[in-house]
Parts: C-alpha cells; structure tokens; sequence
C-alpha cells in the first residue's frame, strides 16, 4: 500500500512541482506571486482543445502551437499589464495577477460555455503500467516523466544557454545586468513567457484527469503556490521539492487519517513548517539591513 | 483658505458647518431611504453595507497595518455561524449571539497575527489562505454546522420586537455599519491607527520607538476579525440562511480587490470600494441589463463567443476593473476622489 | 560604586564567520557627548543595532542605568529611556511630519483600543490627549524649524529636512539617551553648522546624552567629550578627542600607513 501511495503523490507532487515552479520563476524575477498562473494553463489547456478537436491536428502539432500560446500569453501579460502598473508594490501586483485571473476565468466560461468536456489525450489514464511492486496508470508515468523532463530542460537552460545565464543575472540584480547591456525588460517577458509554458504544461497533464472545465486549475494553483512557498520562493529546486513533498504528505494523510481533510492538513503543515523557517524550507532567510 | 484654529481639527471627525451639513444630509437619507426604494433594492443595500463593514475591516488590517489577508471569509463564517448557533443552541438573544460570535472571530484573529509575527507578503497569504480554507472545510463537514445544506437563520428578536423583512432589518444593518465605520475612523486618527501605519510603514522604527509589535500586530488582525465576524453575523439575517458556499476563498480575494479598488489607509475609500465591488458582483450574472455596455456585450456574445457564457462577461469586467485601476490609479477610488475635489478647488486652471 | 549611566563590556556580535563587533568596551557618563568613530565597515552601525535591541549580542552585555539591557527587545530598551537614528532613514513614509512626531510620543501616551475608537468628543480623554502631546511636539517643530513641513508627508520633504524630522521623532520620546547614527551624513556645509548648533542646544534644554556615529572629523573633534575609534569590529583606541586624534593607529586606519609614518613625530 505504502508504496502506492508514494508513487500516486509523487505523481500528483509532480503537477504540484510544475507549477510551483512557474511560480518561483516570476517571484524571483519581479517579487509578485502570480496568481493569474492557474487560469493562464486553463486558458492554454482549452486551447489544446481546441486545436485537438476542432481543428483535429494531430497531439504534437497541438502541444506545440499550445506551448507557442502560452508563451505569448505570458508575454503579453508582462508587457501590456505588469509593467504598466503605476505602483508596482507587491500588493499591487498581487491585484493586477487576480485582475487577470478573473478576465481569464471570464473569458473562458464566455467563449466556450460552461459544459464540461473531455480532454482527449493520447494517453489513458486507466490503462495501467505495473512497476516493481507498484501500478501506475499511463497518465501518471508520463506526468512523472514530463515534469522530470521539464525540470530538466530549465536546469539546462540556465546553465548552459546565454538567454539563460541572463535570466539569472536579471534575476539577482537587475541594474547590473542592465549595466552588462542585457535586456531586462525583453527577459522580464520573457521569464513570463516560459512561466506561462510551464504552467499549460501542468494544466495539460490535469486536464486528462479531471474534465475541462474553467475552474480545472483553481485548486492544483493554491496547492502549487502552498508547495512554492514550503519550498521557499526564492528557490527553484526548493520549488519543485516542495511540490513533490506536498503531493505525498497529502496523499499519506489522506490514506491514513482522512481524505475529508487532507488539504486542511497540508496546508496546516505549511504553517508550521513556516512558523520555524519563515522563508520556506530550502531558501535563505534576508533580514534587510538598517 | 481655512486657518487652523488649534490641534483638535487635525483628528476632528466634522471640521466645519459644511462637512456637518452633508453628513447630517447623508444621516437623513439613509434614515427614508426604505420608504423610498423596492424590497429587493433594500436587500441590495443590506449586502452592500454588509460588505462595507468587512471592507473596513480588511483595510485597518491591510491598508494601515501592511499586513496581506486571503482568508477574511473565515472569519466572515465564523462569525455567521457562531451567532445562528449562539441563538439557536445557547439560547442567547441576537445582540448577545452577535456579539460574542464576533468576539469569538476576534478571538480567531488574534491566532491568525501570531504567524504574522514571522512571516511576510506571500509566505503570510499563504497561512491567511490555509486558515480561510480550513474553517470553510470544517463548517461544510461537520454536521454541527449543517454540513454542505448549511444552517436556517432565526428570526431577529431585538428588545422584544421581532425584526423581518429587508427593510426592518435594514435599519439594525445600517446603523451597525454607521456606527463601526465612525469607529474605524476615529479609531485610525489615534494613537493606535498611527502605531499601526507605523508598523506598516517601519516595524523596525516602530519597535524602537517602543511600539510592542507582537501587540499591535495581533490586535489589527483581532480588529479586522471582529469587522468580518460582525457583517457575517449581520448577513446570516440578511439571506436567512447560511452554507459553506458563502464564505469562499473567491469572496477573500473580492474582499482584498475591495480595500484595493477603494484606496488602501482610506476609511472612505473602503467605503467606496466596498459599495463597487460588491455591487458588481450581484451584478455579474445580468450584466447584459447594464444600459451601454450590456448591449455590447451581447453583440459580442452573439458574434464571437458564445451567448451560453455570456454571464462570465461580469468576471472579465471585474478583472479589467482591478487592472485598470492598479495601472491608472493606484490610490483607488478614494484617489479619485481627491482628484476630483482639487480639480473643482483650482478650476478653472 | 554608583552604575555608571551607559556601559558595554566586552560586546561581541558574529555574523556566522564574519565578526562585526569583537569585544568592545566603554563607558558614557551622564551629559556626555560621546562619539564613535571608524572607517566604513567598523562595525558601527551594528554596535548600536546591538545596543538599541535590534540584534541580540552574541556575548558580552549592555547596561543603562543599571539595568542590564542586553537581549531585551527593542521596545523594551526604548521604554527606559533610549532612542535612536538610522543611518538611512527609517521614517514612516507615508504620513506627515506631525504624525512621525507624534510617535515619538507613543510612550508617553495612553490612549488604547476603546479611547481610541470613541475619540469623537472634545471633552473626552483621548482628545485631551491628543492636544496636550500635540502641544509638547510643537516645542520640537519649533526648535528643528519644521512648520513648513508639518502636514507634508515625509516621502516628499527633502533629504535634509527628512534628516530633522527622524531627529524631531528621536526627540520626541523625551530620551535619557539619543544614539544618532551619522545624523550630518548628506548635509551640506551650512547644515552641518545648523546641526552643531542644534545639538548643543538640545544638550542645554533637554538634558540628553548623545552617543554618536559620525563621519565629520571637524564636527567630531568639536563637540566630542570623549571618543571611540572602531576598525574591522575591534576598538582601537579610546579617550579625549585631541589623544584620539593623535593616535598612530586612528590616522593607520583613515589615512593609510605611509602617512602614519610621515606623522609621526621623530
């Protein structure tokens, strides 16, 4: 059983990591939790259904026109709304990432109505593949896998790209990376642009699970953000641990104490976990200097 | 120009004839105003003030003290809750139940300061957030609270008279939000209202200058929990009856977008921005009734996306409202209305 | 023999490996102005982050007035009497002069929850309040020339003049005490001899002792009655300001070896 239930959290951890992730990387770069992330996939996942079955194009066109969506979206985001704020506190831009939240939340209902429908993706989430002593279904391998994937692309890509390195540097002090000749403002839409990718890649692997419908993203971004802040929004791995760490503290408090209250418990956890480390578990703690 | 006479004017509530001429006027108004108005726009108001109450609240917390709360609905619940079982299974009278339930959210409050002690903007949301959501799931799951059916409200008994109907209830709603809302304004000229800006604007100055910040932190959130526990208890006879469903995290963030949208450190910019959003939000479901813009809307519908959704078109409106205003004006509301007033003083220049 | 009124031994402060403060010792006596003095990085700042309770220690303690003070919280400090100013301002930005001023006063009033929410009567207590501190804060409005300023919020004074109102607010609380971290920093000539004025004369009508961080030589050397020179966290020498002054490492310290040796007397 125990086992099990370690591979099902780990899958779900997954999806938790992703947007955590996607989370971290815009509150590393501009200081604001988007709140937008969630019903920014959302949007990106009914586009996928929408070049999936109304325009029938076969999965890898799809994701990848999907994929270019997102990336716009998350750029145009920055670009015609995050940078026009008057005062860019954090408060402030909190209510501009609710504000489009809810213009994403409306337009999707809007556009393509309130029935529910099936995410047709290629692979089954009930076929299941038996591993050692466990059953995973399909769908939850391939989650695994693709947040690995994922993962490991952005490790790559920082490393090793130019476009990556000067992210970093953006991220830890702009004005000098501005000073080098980067382009901070192109990175800061950008880092949006890739943050936006990564959430429609959650949003897709969510999709097959439940049915597709504009409030599909609402509880996996408060459980993202829960995990982003557990692992310590100035971190990314710390991100992508905390994810995996929630999806199986959730999943063992649901099979040994109560399903009822297992999202309760999580986030109770969190708390105390901050009240000891009040940055999160793997980020440092900045006490500003006076 | 008006000189100033001596120190009382600088935190005197009516400074001169004119500003108590229009208050007494606006006293006057809301007095009639029942026997001016339908029913159902009676229960408008009742909703409106109601949010009122809670839109103070979030902005003694939010706007003076610095601090972020995503889960005022909680204490919003529990005060509902709490003063419907207080009446129904302690025998308490309203004035009592309500009270003490508002107390008891006060009492919640103060729990919910102590992790703000340590923690800050998103890792502070976060534990708000886990709090709105544990109380939203306990209330639905236990059947003490009426499960997901919720709780039927009493009737109002005050004094011996039984209170029905908007309109009666109206004047009790009315009077309460008049009362708390001169109570948060004084209270934020004072003393406490300047160690809370302090705070918010330098809890390391603050300290040094003697301020106990575990104090005051955890007193703003017991206020602003007392602010919600009020209007929770409030709206349980405003709607007659109470469920989960009421009390969400949706309602938290409508409650931040209103502190936002009316000007944070403002009392009347909660006003205001209480009065907006809430009004837009019963409004969202009909807005093609609006007179230019619903007509739009439908032609929109009709054209491009689907008239099925069209009631979602009051989300994306309400969206564009908080954007717009965090672009153009971010002292909200209330920072419009000073625009305004010194337009009109130095016209025509 | 009597406490004396303001006295560090043996203050160390670590941060992991790096040693701010290591192992300072002095002592102020009552009326006193008292200056620190050291090239950036001394650890000066940290020193009175220390002593105001913003830091706990990591050994040694801190004693005001026989009271050991040390490990207290900052509240708790300013309760008996200590105050202070930040090297880069830490005013309440977005509220007027007078309301910085005004919390100076928090000690000394007591208007709390209830009094403070029905504060809607002339005659009631909190209102008498109220004016009664409103009127002492004038006196300080009046010494530091801040009427223009008054109902301004700070974020929009000038550097200067911002510089007077975290003085004012320092003042306000009616200290034993006032640490002023490098309160001439950013001041122009004119100001600064402004500043020297104002000083003594808060010394004559206020009775404070001032413990001083400051840059100015000149300013230093003037009004100082005793100093205390601080490089890398360690002291370097302490006494009257002409010895201080004189010292071969205080001039290593500011001027570098080579004019140390060039100094010194044959």
């Amino acid at each position: 059983m125990l086992p099990q239930l370690l591979a099902s959290g780990l899958s779900v951890g997954s999806i938790y990591a992703l947007i955590a992730l996607a989370m971290v990387l815009i509150y590393k770069t501009s200081e604001v939790p988007n709140f937008a992330q969630g019903d920014m996939g959302m949007v990106c996942a009914f586009a996928a259904y929408a070049f999936l079955v109304t325009y029938s194009l076969p999965f890898g066109w799809a994701l990848a026109a999907t994929l270019g969506v997102a990336l716009l979206l998350g750029i145009v985001f920055e670009f015609l709304f995050i940078r026009r704020a008057k005062e860019p506190t954090t408060l402030n831009l909190i209510i501009m990432t609710l504000g489009f939240q809810l213009m994403l939340f409306g337009f999707a209902g809007w556009n393509w109505g309130a029935e529910q429908r099936h995410f047709p993706f290629p692979i089954s989430d009930t076929e299941a593949v038996a591993i050692g002593p466990v059953v995973v279904s399909e769908l939850n391998l391939v989650t695994l896998v693709t947040a690995l994937v994922v993962m490991g692309t952005l490790f790559a890509f920082f490393r090793f790209t130019r476009l990556g390195v000067a992210m970093k540097a953006t991220q830890q002090n702009a004005m000098a990376a501005r000073i080098n000749g980067i382009r901070t403002r192109r990175i800061l839409a950008f880092t949006f642009g890739i943050s936006s990718a990564i959430g429609a890649v959650a949003a897709l692997l969510v999709a097959p699970i439940t049915t597709l419908d504009p409030t599909l993203m609402w509880d996996p971004l408060l459980k993202g953000f829960a995990a982003a802040v557990l692992g310590g929004m100035t971190s990314l791995p710390g991100a992508a641990a905390g994810g995996y760490l929630l999806g199986l503290l959730e999943n063992l408090f649901g099979a040994y104490v109560s399903v009822e209250f297992k999202s309760v418990v999580a986030f109770t956890l969190i708390v105390v976990v901050l009240w000891f480390r009040p940055s999160g578990l793997f980020a440092r703690h900045y006490v500003r200097k006076v | 120009m008006d000189m100033k006479r001596d120190y009382y004017e600088d935190i005197q509530f009516l400074k001169d004839h004119v500003e108590r001429f229009w208050f007494a006027v606006m006293l006057l108004a809301l007095a009639v105003l029942p026997h001016l108005v339908q029913n159902f726009t009676m229960y408008v108001v009742n909703f409106l003030a109601i949010n009122v109450i809670v839109a103070l609240g979030m902005n003694i917390l939010v706007g003076y003290t610095g601090q972020v709360s995503l889960g005022h609905a909680g204490f919003m619940a529990i005060g509902a809750y709490g003063t419907v079982l207080l009446m129904t299974e302690g025998g308490l009278p309203f004035p009592l139940a309500i009270l003490a339930a508002a107390f008891i959210a006060a009492g919640f409050g103060f729990m919910l300061g102590l992790p703000a002690l340590r923690l800050e903007g998103p890792y502070l949301a976060i534990a708000t957030l886990g709090f709105g959501l544990a109380i939203t799931q306990v209330i639905g799951r236990w059947s003490l609270f009426g499960g997901r059916m919720g709780l039927s409200v009493p009737a109002m008994r005050l004094g011996g008279w039984t209170i029905t109907g908007d309109k009666a209830i109206y004047y009790v709603i009315i009077a309460v939000t008049v009362l708390l809302a001169l109570g948060a304004r004084t209270l934020m000229k004072s003393r406490v209202g300047r160690a809370f800006q302090a705070i918010r604007d330098s809890d390391i100055a603050a300290e040094t200058l003697g301020i106990n910040l575990a104090y005051y932190k955890t007193l703003s959130f017991a206020v602003s929990a007392f602010y919600a526990g009020v209007a929770g208890g409030l709206i349980a006879f405003a709607l007659g009856f109470i469920n989960p469903d009421q009390f969400s995290f949706i309602h938290s963030v409508l409650f931040l977008a209103m502190v936002v949208v009316g000007g944070l450190g403002s009392t009347l910019g909660s006003v205001l921005g209480g009065i907006t959003v809430a009004y837009l939000s019963l409004k969202m479901d009909v807005i093609q009734e609006l007179p230019v813009l619903g007509a739009v809307i439908e032609a929109i519908s009709e054209r491009f996306l689907t008239v099925s959704g069209m009631p979602n078109a009051g989300w994306v409106f309400m969206g564009l409202v908080l954007i717009l205003v965090v672009v153009f004006e971010p002292q909200g509301l209330y920072g419009l209305w000073l625009r305004t007033k010194k337009y009109w003083i130095t016209w025509p220049f | 023999m009597p406490a004396a009124f303001f006295e560090a031994e043996h203050l160390t402060r670590r941060f992991g490996g790096l040693v701010a403060v290591d192992d300072v010792s002095f002592t102020v006596e009552r009326g006193m102005t008292y200056s620190i003095i050291g090239p950036n990085g001394a650890g000066k700042t940290t020193l009175f982050n220390c002593i105001s309770g913003i830091y706990t220690p990591t050994s040694g303690t801190i004693r005001f007035q026989g009271d050991t003070i040390s490990g207290l919280k900052p509240h708790q400090i300013a309760r008996r009497g200590l105050a202070r100013t930040f090297q880069n301002l830490e005013l309440f930005a977005h509220v007027t002069t007078m309301e910085n001023l005004m919390l100076g006063r928090h000690l000394h009033m007591r208007t709390g929850l209830w009094r403070g929410a029905t504060m809607l009567f002339r005659r009631s207590k909190a209102v008498q309040e109220e004016i009664a501190h409103r009127t002492r804060v004038e006196e300080i409005i009046d010494l530091l020339d801040l009427h223009a300023a008054r109902n301004t919020p700070v974020a929009a004074l000038p550097y200067g003049t911002q510089k007077l109102v975290e003085l004012g607010r320092a003042l306000a609380m009616e200290p034993t005490l006032l640490l002023l971290d490098e309160p001439s920093a950013g001041m122009n000539q004119e100001e600064q001899q402004d500043l020297v004025f104002w000083l003594q004369d808060i010394k004559a009508e206020f009775g404070v002792t001032i413990l001083m961080i400051e840059h100015h030589m000149q300013m230093v050397m003037d009004i100082s009655d005793r100093i205390l020179a601080l490089n890398f966290g360690k002291p370097i020498t302490e006494g009257p300001p002409e010895a201080v002054a004189r010292h071969p490492d205080v001039i290593k310290a500011y001027l570098g070896e080579e004019a140390e040796t060039l100094l010194r007397e044959p």
